[in-house]
């Protein structure tokens, strides 16, 4: 009888790669010994992702997709269903921090320079991800059905009409009536819950699979795979399991303090992760007075508002989030880490930072002639950190990166 | 020895997009202190909302709002999400008399939806609009607001109710709790003129300066049932049970949400001692 679970596993073993994988990605998966906090919000991303795709199973269930019943439906999940609220806000607070450990984690990569060679797939499979998890949000932000969801999505919408020669038809298409109706909730219910989340999950794995391919970074910039010991694992390395898993462990459980702090006394986070006037139902006959975008788009939103064409506004928007999938090639530094980079890499990344913070204010408060003057410069701001980039990595004065860590 | 101490720029050409880059992020900080321009608040004329501060446990006064919602306010508001036997569990009110002395339409059951008892097409004639659904107001406006509006009634005879609001000017609403209230007026005052300093302005003779300002809300003694204190806490009453009607599961969410914060406290502190020690293997 105690054989069993040995032989059973052997039968499996040879029919499946179990102990291969697990040793190959976990047990004997080599990563850098000495990484800072910034390392860890690539596994709290992944933690949300796990809390969005469970809570969102259980949000369908109770969840009606049609005009007339969509929005009740949610008032049904947050009244009439045992612990419905629970799930609601699980959902909508995971939403809007989900955001945030990927922009740290995005941030991360601009500060350890995580896009430089041969890590360009890594980060281009990152960038995908979060354009995904753009359009995943939005779907999802319509789905309650209230006003912001009916005058956010009537925005976004409509920006597809500024495209020429194809633009009209293209909203019509993308809308499925010609206003925003319980067609259009229904396909981005679709969407929302099948569609994307298939995309992501693919996401998620290739960025997994090519980050384990050509190994982790770290703060110094170090290539751990100079110096190996007698078995061909870097010096400068400890097995993944279980020493970072003990260590995402720790800041998992201060991530769901936060998370649980937020949830259950915060959950619309200030009118920032549910907006106020969410909770109206939709009416297209009346537009809000004043119409804002959830806090993690709002960036992009201002930068939409900064150019007074709406086309170019598009082509601005759109440019804002393609210029990150050639970071690699925009990047000619010999130093990866900020630690190494020289003064004007630093300064750079800092106003960056500022200006996206800015602009992320900006797009969420109404607009006035000195905050349309700042959109304006903060955009300017955000494309010269990337266009300029070529010129200052490649000329200022770097400092030796070490050996080992 | 001089030449090390010379001053010398030495300038390239690759500097100068950064130069002009590092200014305009320094323009962007500076335009950063005009961003609170002013934008007015949600209680309009009234200045700054009342603060309000909601107490979910307090049963008496949950049950006095309920109460003062069914008698003045449910004739033309209904709460369509809410459902009357969830109502009457949350705030301990035992369902007989529940029914007895908050529930009018003896046709209604434990499990129905408070859909209200005015028909919206009469309603539309009446008033111009239909009145809106109250249940979700507390998380739409927000309850200072709803405390603020229902007291910043004032007598205007130029209205079709002879009525005005500072909150919500041109509201559409009558003012329903005036027999409560009594008829607030809109007066204007003589104020302190303040100095400079912060002290009174006075004349010569040592008398205060002082200035009309109006927009002051003033109810003439005596002309409603009940103080102006009194008042206030129905109002109190009655906005927090709107905030309860908003969300009913706002109370057991606050009460729980100290043992999920605990438990993963507690789970931090283990994983970090079980980090800690398997952290000694490679430092």
């Amino acid at each position: 009888m105690s054989e069993m679970p040995g032989k059973l596993f052997g039968w499996l073993n040879s029919r499946l790669p179990i102990l291969n994988t697990y040793e190959r990605h976990l047990s004997k998966h080599p990563v850098p010994s000495k990484v800072n906090f910034w390392y860890l919000f690539g596994a709290l991303a992944s933690v949300v992702l796990i809390i969005q795709i469970i809570s969102g199973i259980w949000l369908i269930m109770p969840y009606s997709n049609t005009e007339e019943e969509a929005f009740a439906s949610i008032e049904y999940i947050m009244r009439d269903v045992d612990y419905g609220w629970v799930i609601r806000y699980m959902h909508t607070t995971g939403a809007s921090m989900f955001f945030a450990v990927v922009y740290l984690h995005m941030f991360r990569g601009l500060l350890y320079g995580s896009y430089q060679k041969p890590k360009e797939l890594v980060w281009i499979f990152g960038c995908a991800i979060y354009l995904a998890m753009m359009a995943e949000g939005f779907l999802g932000y319509v789905l309650p059905y209230g006003q912001m969801s009916y005058w956010g999505a009537q925005v976004i919408i409509s920006l597809f009409g500024a495209i020429p020669y194809i633009g009209d038809s293209l909203e019509l298409w993308v809308r499925g009536d010609y206003y925003i109706s319980g067609i259009t909730v229904s396909r981005f219910f679709a969407l929302h819950v099948v569609a994307l989340p298939l995309v992501l999950i693919a996401l998620v794995f290739l960025h997994l699979v090519a980050l384990h391919e050509v190994g982790a970074g770290n703060p110094e910039g170090v290539d751990i795979e100079e110096f190996l010991d007698d078995d061909g694992i870097p010096l400068d390395s400890v097995p993944f399991f279980p020493y970072k898993v003990l260590n995402a462990f720790v800041a998992i459980g201060v991530f769901m303090t936060v998370f649980a702090i937020i949830m259950f006394f915060f959950p619309e986070g200030g009118g920032y992760f549910i907006e106020m006037a969410n909770f109206e139902e939709a009416n297209p006959l009346v537009t809000p007075e004043h119409i804002a975008p959830v806090w993690y788009y709002s960036p992009y939103y201002a930068m939409l508002r900064a150019v007074p064409d709406k086309l170019g506004g598009l082509i601005i928007m759109g440019s804002a989030v393609a210029i990150l999938f050639v970071v690699p090639w925009l990047d000619n530094s010999k130093a990866a880490s900020i630690r190494y980079k020289g003064i004007y890499s630093k300064i750079a990344l800092a106003f960056f930072a500022i200006s996206f913070l800015t602009l992320g204010y900006l797009g969420t408060v109404g607009v006035t002639e000195v905050r349309k003057t700042m959109s304006v410069i903060c955009t300017f701001i955000y494309f010269a950190f990337f266009l300029l980039m070529p010129i200052y990595t490649k000329f200022e004065q770097t400092k030796e990166v070490p050996k080992r860590l | 020895m001089m030449n090390k101490h010379k001053f010398s720029f030495n300038f390239k050409w690759w500097q100068m997009p950064m130069f002009g880059f590092f200014v305009m992020s320094l323009a962007c900080i500076f335009f950063l202190t005009d961003v609170n321009a002013s934008e007015g608040g949600p209680c309009k004329d009234y200045g700054e909302c009342d603060k309000f501060k909601y107490s979910l446990n307090d049963m008496e006064s949950l049950q006095s709002g309920a109460s003062t919602f069914m008698n003045y306010c449910y004739g033309c508001h209904s709460l369509q999400y809410s459902r009357w036997g969830r109502v009457a569990t949350d705030l301990q009110i035992p369902e007989e008399i529940f029914f007895d002395t908050l529930v009018f339409d003896k046709s209604i059951k434990s499990g129905d939806l408070m859909t209200g008892s005015m028909s919206k097409d009469a309603s539309v004639e009446w008033f111009g609009v239909a009145p809106p659904d109250l249940t979700l107001v507390s998380r739409v406006r927000g309850d200072d607001w709803i405390y603020s509006y229902l007291r910043a009634y004032y007598e205007d005879s130029s209205k079709q109710y002879g009525v005005n609001n500072l909150v919500y000017p041109g509201t559409a609403m009558p003012n329903v709790l005036m027999a409560l209230q009594g008829s607030q007026k809109l007066i204007c005052k003589n104020i302190p003129i303040i100095a400079g300093n912060g002290g009174e302005k006075r004349d010569q003779a040592g008398k205060a300066l002082t200035k009309e300002k109006c927009g002051f809300l003033e109810v003439p003694e005596g002309s409603g049932q009940l103080t102006k204190d009194e008042f206030d806490k129905v109002i109190y009453d009655l906005t927090n049970f709107l905030v309860y009607v908003g969300e009913p599961s706002k109370a057991t969410r606050e009460r729980i949400g100290w043992y999920v914060i605990f438990y993963f406290l507690i789970f931090t502190a283990v994983s970090y001692m079980l980090y800690r020690e398997y952290h000694k293997d490679y430092h």
